[in-house]
């Protein structure tokens, strides 16, 4: 784990909500390191180490990925299915953080293996809490994926061999 | 001559038959189209709620978040005045944040398919005044529950019904002490009627007509909160079992709910032994 490992990628195409998350994050003390990606084709960029992001380091990964759901270019659904599909990505911990509390998104979302789901509160008080909560849990408190992990996809069989 | 009647008789017989199958085929055709049209509304009541849900709650936690955050930069600079506006603006921000939820909620109990089944409403509200009793904790109420029937009718629904009415009983009660709170049955042939009675404020009976209106209310915000939804989704229910509710009320003297439902007895007919306990148990 290299010193300027992303720590959490923000996906959020609104500039208003971008910037009460950011505040949220920093009010709470959060973390340091925060990769911001305004559309779904710029997500899958940086994951994938592709396009502009084709210097990044292919083994580091974030820690956390927050994922709004409506999102230009590619959908957030759509990134989720791709970031759960490949076995370079399909281990790091997605919560959807978005407006929607549509029972269709919800579905899809958890059937596409999303590992959270998490309705942004109106209240912005209640947003600073549930931003310090899921930071604290997924980055302090769960134990990330030890990289040897990254290095077989979930269904690989030696997996299960032991 | 028999012969020739005969097949004129057939004749007829035949030209009746086809008329009536054709009739049947425009009908459903029509029935067809009726139900394309159907789902067509239904779809955009689904975007529109969607929207309703998704979008015009992002404007809403702007609004709060930024007021949230002028607060905690230049709260100081503002003055109280400054800071009261602030709370203000909030404080709307999260009233609309409720509308929108509840609006979304009468919407989708709108939509919900009524499945009637066999329920026993005195079950029913204990569980809900038996839910009430952490907020009730401190209160003084005398709860009057009179003998409730079985009925025909859908137990989730029934129970929203309740949920609001007793909620409304509870909370225009306030300063009663004690708070009286009634749960009947009045005898009405071929159907079940019920009422919530309660001893508190009552209402004027002249704005009766508005009491079952959306985010319509009686009483000033300051004196009993409340978005006003709570009525206009008992009447969509009731209304969607095929009953219909009333009220009557003197200002404060109190206020009483009747609406009606479907007694069990009529449907279970072609089972004999429930039919007979059902009867036996109506005294």
């Amino acid at each position: 784990m290299t010193k300027d490992q992303v720590e959490i990628l923000l996906v959020e195409d609104d500039p208003e909500d971008l910037e009460l998350t950011m505040r949220a994050l920093s009010d709470e003390h959060v973390c340091n390191r925060i990769q911001v990606a305004r559309d779904g084709e710029e997500a899958l960029d940086f994951l994938f180490c592709r396009g502009p992001y084709s210097e990044r380091d292919p083994n580091s990964h974030p820690k956390l990925i927050l994922l709004d759901l409506k999102l230009p270019k590619v959908d957030g659904l759509e990134v989720l299915e791709q970031i759960k599909r490949d076995p370079r990505t399909q281990l790091v911990p997605v919560v959807i953080l978005t407006s929607s509390r549509q029972e269709q998104d919800m579905i899809q979302g958890y059937h596409l293996g999303a590992n959270s789901y998490i309705q942004k509160p109106v209240d912005f008080d209640q947003f600073r809490t549930t931003i310090k909560h899921l930071g604290y849990y997924w980055l302090l408190v769960n134990q990330p994926p030890p990289e040897p992990a990254f290095e077989r996809g979930v269904f690989h069989e030696s997996a299960l061999l032991k | 001559m028999g012969v020739f009647a005969a097949a004129r008789d057939i004749t007829e017989r035949k030209r009746v038959e086809d008329e009536l199958k054709e009739l049947n085929a425009s009908l459903e055709r029509r029935v067809a189209e009726r139900t394309s049209d159907l789902l067509a509304v239904n779809q955009e009541l689904e975007s529109f709620n969607y929207s309703v849900s998704h979008d015009l709650r992002a404007p809403l936690r702007h609004i709060d978040g930024f007021s949230k955050i002028l607060m905690a930069d230049y709260g100081g600079a503002l003055l109280d005045d400054g800071r009261r506006c602030v709370d203000h603006i909030r404080e709307g921000a999260r009233r609309m944040g409720r509308m929108v939820d509840e609006l979304l909620e009468l919407s989708r109990t709108s939509r919900r398919d009524v499945s009637k089944q066999l329920t026993g409403v005195k079950a029913v509200v204990a569980e809900v005044i038996q839910e009430l009793k952490p907020d009730t904790e401190d209160r003084e109420i005398e709860w009057r529950i009179g003998e409730l029937p079985f009925a025909y009718c859908d137990p989730t629904l029934t129970r929203q019904v309740f949920v609001n009415l007793l909620n409304n009983a509870v909370k225009f009660t306030r300063d009663r002490k004690p708070a009286v709170i009634e749960v009947g049955q009045i005898a009405s042939p071929g159907e079940t009627v019920l009422y919530v009675r309660d001893n508190g404020v009552g209402f004027n009976i002249k704005y009766a007509d508005k009491l079952f209106g959306v985010f319509q209310r009686l009483h000033r915000r300051e004196d009993f909160e409340g978005t006003g939804v709570g009525l206009a989704t008992v009447q969509r229910i009731v209304q969607k079992h095929g009953g219909r509710i009333w009220a009557e009320a003197e200002l404060e003297k109190g206020a009483t709910f009747f609406f009606t439902l479907e007694p069990a007895g009529q449907r279970h007919m072609e089972e004999p032994e429930l039919a007979t306990v059902l009867a036996g148990n109506k005294s």
